[in-house]
């Protein structure tokens, strides 16, 4: 990395921290800290309910995605604005009219208090384990490419985020990712248009973009129903409602955010933007890693993207084998290349028997690269037993280090940072409430000045941050990252988002019966997770469908029971 | 009423909520449409 690119990293990361950090010093009572004085526009909160959402995952594994597997990703957020759509509706007016710290407050007025604790408990978990894995994921990939230690790594990224995150609380978190989300934005298109220069002259943009689509890199929409697939457009609207559901109207990274809204306006305007402008913003991202992707039909590819892996196995006895392989990724690269100029031509020609057979010619070479990366990834994994072989996760990293301009680089690591900064201090943030309310202030210090409950708030955010960094320190990386954090959180969510359905819209079901009924349904979830091929989006549908049918089930029998008692 | 006297029926443009939602609705609607006219004609 040059001079200019660690001055781009470190002068946009120290900045927006610095101002965060001075923007926000004093809060002196436990609304400012943890509610920001319920001063929030809407586009601070609409920016900061995105910047939370958008870890550091989002910008490394989803070009990634798109280069493996097209842009059918996207789908997986349609449920999203439609969510928005609900809890702006029905949960923002409750909370703000209870005046709730954390969504799980709002349990306790509903049911009892073993059901609130039971929520706030799930969430603690699920969210702290996640922050974990927040840090972890995006310093593993930066560590591998760049060459940097790990440890330190981490400790930077979770030790900058404590600092702002500690000493301005809710009013930091957001003053900062506003800026770090602009900083996401603004870096992502630019990368965007330099990816676009690079591909080549000679061939038309519109017939590049018919490639990628011969190719299946543009199956944005698919509707084959099937409920093992992960990304159609039915568990895109369906499981991803249910998922957005559960995350923007339970969780209290999100909750926290609107919460801060000067008013029941100012936060539903929030998510709706967010609702308006996520598609769109992660089909971008996704595009990115097509540009990506067609770049590489055109320049030679690497047969494996985590080029210090590479290199460490050339270092070993397997090294003449994996040379072999890359030698023949090569030869069949020039091959699909030249059909590919030829299917351009084609498309010119609109001779539409050519292109079908020429498409099909391109797809047989593309698969036979793919059976060499997974030859390669075999003998990969022969040399280096213990590596990290699963490589999606760098190719966007790769091609950044590699053909990006002296500068972009720079500004690329900083969205990264900024991604992982921007989601980590938020679930601190969230974390540290709800510790302080639901735990300490609900059970051990009812009657607390608001100083102590300050303290308390900055102690337990503290305390979080800590445990964030020691969890990514000795976590070991997962199939894939960005899957990894939506199957821990579709373990907890449809539980949680079963709760607070019943809270809201079945008023005959009582404490007892939902706590029950929330216990059996995450049961069958973990017992789903383990022992079934289920795809993790339904999970959210299942916990929550059987909190309610459950619930109603248990009220039903025990109302029955005391009428015939009472008789 | 909110906290803060506001009527949380009436937002400042487009007269109702409901108005509103529909708008974020249907942006989601058009986008899964012009997807699907990009998926058809690169396909």
């Amino acid at each position: 990395m040059s001079i200019l690119d660690w001055i781009v990293l470190l002068g946009t990361l120290i900045f927006i921290v610095a101002y965060g950090v001075w923007k926000t010093r004093g809060s002196k009572n436990i609304e400012g800290y943890l509610l920001g004085d319920k001063s929030m526009k809407w586009w601070t909160i609409g920016l900061s309910i995105m910047a939370t959402q958008a870890s550091a995952i989002t910008f490394l594994s989803t070009p990634g995605q798109a280069y493996h597997d097209g842009m059918r990703f996207v789908q997986f957020y349609f449920g999203l604005p439609l969510a928005m759509v609900v809890v702006s509706a029905t949960f923002v007016p409750i909370f703000h009219k209870l005046k709730v710290f954390t969504a799980y407050e709002y349990l306790e007025t509903r049911f009892d208090l073993k059901t609130r604790m039971f929520g706030a408990l799930l969430f603690l978990i699920q969210r702290g384990l996640a922050a974990g894995i927040t840090i972890y994921a995006p310093s593993i990939v930066l560590t591998s490419l760049l060459g940097w230690n790990l440890t330190f790594t981490i400790i930077f990224i979770g030790v900058l985020v404590i600092i702002y995150t500690v000493s301005g609380g809710t009013k930091a978190v957001s003053q900062t990712q506003k800026h770090q989300m602009a900083v996401m934005m603004g870096g992502i298109i630019f990368a965007g248009i330099i990816v676009l220069t690079y591909l080549p002259d000679n061939v038309d943009f519109l017939d590049t973009l018919r490639v990628a689509g011969k190719m299946g890199k543009l199956n944005v929409v698919t509707f084959d129903f099937d409920v093992n697939d992960r990304y159609n457009i039915w568990s895109g609207l369906i499981g991803g409602f249910f998922l957005a559901m559960a995350y923007f109207g339970t969780d209290q990274s999100q909750v926290q955010r609107y919460l801060t809204g000067k008013s029941v306006t100012e936060s539903r305007f929030g998510l709706l933007f967010n609702g308006m402008v996520k598609v769109p913003l992660q089909f971008i991202i996704l595009f990115i890693g097509v540009l990506v992707f067609l770049f590489y039909q055109f320049n030679p590819p690497p047969i494996f993207f985590n080029e210090p892996l590479r290199k460490e196995v050339y270092e070993t006895e397997y090294a003449p084998s994996l040379k072999e392989l890359e030698a023949a990724h090569h030869d069949v690269f020039m091959k699909k290349r030249l059909k590919i100029h030829e299917l351009v031509d084609a498309f010119d020609t609109g001779d539409e028997q050519k292109i079908a057979a020429l498409s099909a010619e391109v797809n047989g070479l593309e698969d036979e690269m793919k059976k060499l990366e997974d030859e390669a990834v075999t003998v990969i994994q022969k040399a280096k037993p213990e590596a990290e072989t699963e490589d999606r996760d760098y190719v966007f990293l790769s091609f950044v280090m590699k053909h990006m301009p002296v500068g972009v680089v720079g500004l690329l690591l900083a969205v990264i940072f900024s991604a992982a900064m921007s989601s980590t201090s938020g679930e601190l943030n969230a974390l540290g409430s709800t510790t302080t309310i639901d735990f300490y202030k609900r059970n051990f210090a009812k009657e607390g000045s608001e100083k102590k409950y300050l303290v308390a708030s900055k102690v337990f955010t503290l305390i979080w941050g800590l445990l964030a960094i020691a969890f990514a320190a000795f976590a070991s990386l997962l199939e894939n990252l960005i899957q990894a954090v939506n199957i821990l959180g579709s373990l907890f969510y449809g539980t949680i988002l079963g709760l607070f359905v019943v809270a809201f819209y079945i008023p005959r079901v009582k404490g007892t019966a939902v706590f029950i009924a929330a216990l059996i349904a995450e049961a069958f979830v973990v017992y789903c997770f383990f022992f079934t091929e289920i795809a993790y989006l339904n999970f959210n549908i299942i916990g929550s469908v059987l909190v309610v049918v459950i619930s109603l089930f248990i009220q039903l029998i025990s109302g029955n029971e005391k009428k015939a008692v009472s008789s | 009423m909110t906290d803060n006297h506001e009527q949380p029926d009436r937002p400042p443009i487009l007269g109702r909520w409901r108005n509103i939602y529909l708008v974020v609705m249907g942006n989601l609607a058009f986008l899964i449409f012009l997807f699907y006219l990009i998926t058809v004609w690169f396909s």
